[in-house]
């Protein structure tokens, strides 16, 4: 509990994050709790008890640090990165991905969009280490990731479907969420479209349960399992794996638009940013 | 279902240049996504886009493209917004499901409940990416069973079928049975057309003498599954 004062108070006050942006990510969960009968949501009192003390919160500092630090060939901060609300606005973003932009002339995530700034405005490139390292704690685009969604914790899911392209690729999303395939017949609706199913012992998040997929789409999250900070890209990639179909390719139009459409069915709930699952 | 067909104009036209030129899509943005339906923009970022790896080599041998196109069955499976297609199509999915199914030469028996233990819990085989199972290893493809089956109590299995505890003991061994069990277990849609469960034999996942093995695990009176 201590810590944990001592992390979202600076960062709050820093920031002026709204009220509702204030409370911890546990909290957010435990509203949730209480609102519906979930076993998922339930499903580990070990990392409840935990979350206070959450890894993921450690990386909210360092992600504040460099975003707001002069880096890159450029020698600029992050600060001018426009994620959808005007240049410099970080606060409520993140749940607001995937989104249009009119610079890039594509849908973007965050992660893509973030990748993006880093790009255009501090000059790195895709074998600069920045960029290049995309996995675990140690990665840049790791804590820059958590930093900007710890300030949408408690946000609202509202991804923007108002630009035509917005809309194609979350319908196109929905459409890849039922499709089966490979060598196990596998859609991610097996798996996701029922309450209170389990997989060996994890219990599956159910696509049509908006209280339960807003927690199975908030990441970054803590993966206790593998003791490192994961991001929505790589549990796309996880399931991909699982499900015996092709790898989608970081970043690129598959993952978009697999995160528009579930993002799109988390819409209206608060999200758990960061959070912690198994 | 969706026609393979019927791509907008707007993809053929690009992809004809694309295939023309040979190389691989790099900007996406030259086609119109507005353009196609949802099920045509689907198919594209799947197979078109360039955004899954889909030249990996397979276990089966080949690449992913020919995994992530659809066969018949799995066309008319996908229901967007989930339940089952009409009764037609359920009745056409369980009639070649029927029919793909071969049999053990000297009928159906009963294999070794022990190696079906095992390969009734492993989850090995045919995943690619980040790390790709090797086949020719020691290990050899499990039956992902235990994934959506609880079937005993010492090892914890999942929820997404049936619960298979005591399932020889209730059912027996008799020729109808072994028949039902190696049917379910070889192309399951012949019973439950556009079922979640895979098709383990039909998709040459288990071999004849692996699905034995499995099938003692599930009905031998030895096998714990029956204690
Ligand atoms: C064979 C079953 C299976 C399929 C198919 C599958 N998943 Fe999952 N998925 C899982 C399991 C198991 C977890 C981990 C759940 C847990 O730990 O409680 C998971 C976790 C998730 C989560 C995060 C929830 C969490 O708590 O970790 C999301 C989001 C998700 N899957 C989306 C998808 C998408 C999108 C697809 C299709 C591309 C898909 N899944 C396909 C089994 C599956
Ligand atoms: C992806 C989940 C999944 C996997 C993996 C799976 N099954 Fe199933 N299985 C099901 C479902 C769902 C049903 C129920 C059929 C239906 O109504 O669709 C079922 C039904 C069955 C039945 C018929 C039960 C009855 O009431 O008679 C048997 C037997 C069975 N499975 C055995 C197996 C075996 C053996 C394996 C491993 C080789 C296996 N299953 C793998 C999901 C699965």
């Amino acid at each position: 509990m201590l810590k944990k004062a001592l992390l979202a108070l600076p960062v709050a006050l820093a920031l002026g994050v709204a009220a509702n942006a204030q409370k911890a990510p546990e909290d957010v969960l435990q509203r949730l709790i209480d609102s519906i009968d979930s076993t998922y949501l339930t499903q580990s009192e070990m990392n409840l008890m935990m979350m206070p003390d959450s890894p993921a919160l450690w990386l909210i500092d360092d992600g504040q640090e460099l975003f707001h630090e002069a880096r890159g060939p450029n020698n600029v901060s992050l600060e001018t990165c426009d994620f959808g609300k005007g240049p410099g606005v970080l606060e409520g973003v993140f749940v607001e991905f995937p989104r249009y932009f009119e610079d890039a002339g594509r849908v973007m995530d965050f992660e893509s969009r973030l990748v993006h700034c880093m790009k255009t405005i501090q000059g790195f490139t895709d074998d600069d280490p920045a960029i290049k390292t995309k996995h675990g704690n140690a990665a840049d685009i790791t804590k820059l990731q958590t930093y900007v969604a710890s300030l949408s914790n408690g946000h609202a899911w509202n991804p923007p479907l108002d630009h035509p392209m917005e809309k194609a690729i979350r319908d196109a999303g929905e459409i890849i969420f039922y499709r089966r395939a490979g060598t196990m017949d596998f859609s991610c609706s097996t798996c996701h479209a029922a309450t209170g199913k389990r997989i060996r012992a994890s219990v599956l998040p159910d696509s049509n349960v908006p209280e339960e997929w807003t927690k199975a789409v908030s990441w970054p999250a803590f993966r206790v399992g593998h003791d490192n900070v994961r991001s929505a890209q790589h549990r796309v990639s996880e399931c991909y794996w699982q499900m015996r179909h092709a790898e989608p390719v970081w970043g690129d139009i598959g993952m978009i638009a697999i995160i528009s459409y579930w993002n799109d069915r988390a819409r209206g709930q608060p999200a758990i940013l960061p959070d912690m699952k198994r | 279902m969706f026609k393979k067909t019927s791509l907008a104009a707007g993809v053929a036209a690009f992809a004809a240049i694309l295939f023309a030129g040979g190389y691989a899509i790099a900007d996406a943005q030259k086609v119109d996504f507005t353009a196609m339906s949802a099920e045509e923009l689907a198919e594209y970022i799947i197979l078109e886009s360039g955004g899954f790896h889909l030249d990996a080599a397979v276990q089966e041998g080949g690449t992913m493209r020919a995994r992530m196109e659809q066969d018949d069955l799995q066309k008319a499976c996908s229901v967007v917004g989930g339940g089952k297609p009409d009764a037609a199509t359920l009745e056409a999915v369980r009639a070649a499901a029927a029919a793909s199914i071969t049999y053990p030469e000297g009928g159906i028996k009963l294999g070794d409940w022990q190696k079906g233990r095992e390969l009734s819990w492993s989850g090995f085989g045919y995943r690619v990416g980040h790390r790709n199972d090797d086949h020719s290893a020691s290990r050899q493809p499990g039956g992902n069973c235990a994934n959506c089956h609880q079937k005993v109590s010492d090892r914890d299995g999942g929820t997404l079928g049936p619960d298979l505890t005591g399932y020889g003991k209730m059912r027996g061994t008799s020729d109808a049975m072994l028949k039902y069990v190696y049917d379910v277990i070889y192309n399951a849609h012949a019973y439950f057309p556009c079922t979640q469960m895979p098709r383990m034999g039909a998709k040459g996942v288990l071999t004849q003498e692996q699905i034995a093995d499995i099938m003692a695990w599930l009905l031998d009176p030895e096998s714990p599954v029956n204690k």
